[in-house]
């Protein structure tokens, strides 16, 4: 850790040298309000996945507030959010109850050159294709990969810009998803981002250490391609093991969108999500497909959704409240971003 | 005070009806421009070496210039922002073609080509572009993108506008080599 950490205190001396003085911009403001409606055709909550967790209800999704300033080369931001997807189901809670606010970004971050930066605080995480925001994601359900995988990690990170095609990041973080360390500052992490061709980005994750399963290592292929004006094609891939063989899991999902026309996009989730064997206990599968369309108008995205999700293992629920290997539901989401 | 009022009333709706609304005009290709032809005391040659040094001072919005003798050309990008309340964020950039000519006596100036990028929120708060494929702003929006589509014509038009002023103050001023003066000292040991 010593050697790391003096490397990137290193990079950071001799880059100082060729910084550039940068502009400084005015304060930024923005955020996201948003509200959902869904029906699961067992009628009760039953896929277990985060967010959308009411059934036959209007409920609210988040107020996200975010701040950003960037004076020279030193810049913030500070986004925290209300409601219940950015309180209670958004991990950690600041209180217990589950109705305090939630930190979704507080960081500081300084340029010391066009090429080389230093990031510190507490970040959305680096790992995944989906985020807690309904601004960042195209579905308004999320999928199995997400759940499971970090939130958010509080920590320290260098990035090197080698172009605009090719950054390195590596950093050193607390435990997964908490605001403070239980276990020190004990996990490493890293991201590479290739941009092989124009409009097709791919980032090669990998986190290791302490987390709230355990410890672990968790890497994670997140890839999108903008391949024509109308078409999207992302993809995401995940492996997470768990020390001494305590389990894990693995998956990968597929996100075609399409637009059909000025203000409509549709697009398709496939998620495969399998949970690891621990000892004599087999792990279990999951696999889900999602329709989505975003209707959009000024800063208002309409979201109608039909999800269908299947386990041979049988762990949903049907209407009479027996064990069923399939769950299905249907959402319809208003988020408005300004 | 009817009649007053009344005057008061027509007044009112005169000056609306000559009310110039800020939009760009249409070249022969049908792309939206901003065009402005200057009338100027300075030579050609002094024009051109001003146009070539103002793309270089604002070399972030600039990219790729080309220089002939009478003319300087250059891509171009600025940021449109959306403000709310007292603040503002970035909510999408336009690229464009940057277009001078000079001759001895006056000179000419175009801003056309204009695309745009929207951007979207990353994980971080940050706002990034999300996609690559540029729209062209003579694109007609469908109607549930007309009223943000107005707003982003509004103010690409205001910043063209402001780009046009400085660009014309830049051209009206000599280039000065100013020389740092030594910090002058004074000596407490003779007297």
């Amino acid at each position: 850790m010593k050697k790391l950490l003096s490397a990137i205190f290193g990079m950071a001396c001799t880059t100082c040298a060729l910084a550039q003085e940068a502009p400084t911009s005015p304060l930024e403001f923005s955020g996201s309000v948003d509200t959902y409606y869904k029906y699961d055709f067992a009628k009760r909550p039953n896929i277990p996945t985060s967010f959308v967790s009411d059934h036959n209800s209007v409920s609210l999704g988040m107020l996200d507030l975010v701040l950003k300033k960037k004076t020279g080369k030193a810049s913030f931001v500070g986004e925290i959010s209300f409601g219940p997807r950015g309180q209670s189901q958004s991990i950690p809670d600041a209180a217990g109850g589950g109705s305090s606010f939630h930190i979704q970004n507080l960081y500081v971050n300084y340029d010391f050159s066009d090429k080389f930066a230093m990031t510190a605080g507490y970040m959305g995480t680096f790992i995944g294709y989906e985020v807690i925001s309904p601004v960042g994601n195209f579905n308004y359900s999320t999928s199995y990969l997400f759940t499971n995988g970090p939130f958010q990690n509080a920590g320290i990170k260098a990035t090197y810009k080698f172009s605009d095609k090719v950054s390195l990041m590596a950093g050193l973080f607390n435990d997964w998803n908490l605001y403070s360390a239980t276990r020190g500052v004990s996990s490493i992490g890293g991201q590479l981002m290739i941009s092989p061709v124009e409009g097709w980005t791919a980032y090669i994750n990998a986190l290791s250490g302490a987390d709230p399963y355990g410890y672990g290592t968790i890497v994670d292929l997140t890839t999108s391609y903008q391949i024509t004006k109308a078409f999207k094609l992302g993809l995401n891939a995940a492996n997470y093991d768990m020390a001494d063989d305590a389990g894990g899991y693995a998956g990968v999902a597929l996100y075609p969108q399409v637009a059909v026309a000025d203000a409509v996009t549709l697009g398709l989730r496939g998620e495969y999500f399998k949970t690891k064997d621990v000892g004599t206990v087999a792990g279990t599968a999951y696999t889900g497909l999602t329709l989505t369309a975003n209707i959009k108008s000024g800063g208002l995205t309409f979201i109608p959704e039909v999800r269908l999700d299947h386990n041979g293992d049988k762990p949903f629920l049907n209407k009479t409240g027996g064990a069923a290997p399939n769950a299905g539901q249907f959402s319809l989401a208003a988020v408005y971003a300004f | 005070m009817m009649k007053y009022s009344l005057i008061l009333f027509f007044a009112s709706l005169s000056f609306c009806a000559f009310a110039q609304q800020k939009q760009f005009t249409l070249d022969e290709r049908g792309k939206y421009v901003y065009y402005e032809v200057v009338d100027t005391k300075t030579s050609k040659d002094s024009l051109v070496l001003r146009a070539e040094n103002f793309i270089k001072l604002n070399k972030k919005s600039f990219v790729k210039s080309t220089l002939t003798d009478s003319s300087v050309t250059s891509d171009g990008k600025m940021i449109v922002d959306k403000t709310i309340l007292v603040a503002s964020h970035p909510s999408g950039e336009v690229n464009y073609a940057f277009n001078f000519e000079a001759r001895n006596g006056k000179y000419r100036y175009w801003i056309t080509d204009l695309e745009y990028i929207p951007y979207n929120r990353d994980r971080y708060g940050n706002y990034v572009p999300t996609t690559n494929i540029a729209t062209p702003l003579e694109k007609t929006p469908g109607k549930l993108s007309a009223g943000a589509w107005k707003d982003i014509l509004e103010s690409v038009y205001t910043k063209s506008e402001k780009l046009g002023e400085n660009f014309k103050k830049a051209l009206l001023t000599s280039q000065v080599k100013t020389q740092v003066k030594k910090t002058e000292s004074i000596s407490t040991r003779k007297w």
